[in-house]
């Protein structure tokens, strides 16, 4: 088994398992659950972009 | 005006709820999801069993590195106690790993983040279990 993804794909996928697990541990009403994960994926993706684009010039 | 009264428990219901609780908590454990599935808590159960799921496959699939017990250093023994986390899930990852660790790229390294992640979440939700059949959480 050999998977290839790109950076974003695999921030993507960690992202969603981690934000699906802690808004279904955290949270019960399901809508306080979907507010929980949408909000927690939005973060984890904002973040992770916005580290990428602060360590660009770093990498010349 | 109402009067309150409190009720305590006798200890050994104490001592038999708290078996029970350990007992859902090494279940939870041995297989992600079990503790909550032992409890009926349907959505918490499948939650935790596809997302241990998927970041093993994922993590296993990217060549990430599973750690040993004979890991030469600290850091390698952590790894090996993240990676055990994950419980059977561990060997699921062992067997799924064909080809063995390769992280001389990216992908390997982040495989090695994903299987490390799967078994600290798996403990977090082991734990969750373990506090809900105490009585403790939701």
């Amino acid at each position: 088994m050999n998977l290839q993804l790109s950076h974003f794909q695999a921030m993507l996928l960690f992202a969603l398992a981690i934000s699906v697990a802690f808004g279904f541990l955290s949270r019960r009403p399901t809508l306080e659950r979907v507010k929980y994960i949408v909000w927690s994926l939005f973060l984890f993706l904002l973040i992770g972009i916005g580290i990428g684009w602060a360590m660009y010039p770093l990498s010349r | 005006m109402t009067e309150e009264t409190q009720v305590t428990p006798a200890p050994q219901h104490d001592a038999k709820r708290e078996t029970r609780a350990v007992a859902i908590g090494l279940a939870g454990w041995i297989l992600p999801g079990l503790g909550h599935a032992l409890q009926k808590m349907w959505g918490r159960a499948a939650a935790c069993f596809l997302t241990v799921a998927a970041l093993v496959v994922i993590g296993a699939g990217m060549r990430g590195n599973l750690f040993t017990s004979d890991g030469g250093d600290a850091f390698a023994s952590l790894g090996y106690l993240a990676d055990l986390g994950a419980g059977s899930f561990y060997l699921l990852a062992r067997s799924l790993e064909t080809h063995g660790p390769d992280v001389s790229h990216a992908d390997g390294d982040y495989g090695t983040r994903f299987l490390a992640v799967a078994g600290v979440l798996n403990l977090l939700a082991a734990l969750h279990a373990y506090e809900a059949a105490r009585g403790r959480k939701a």
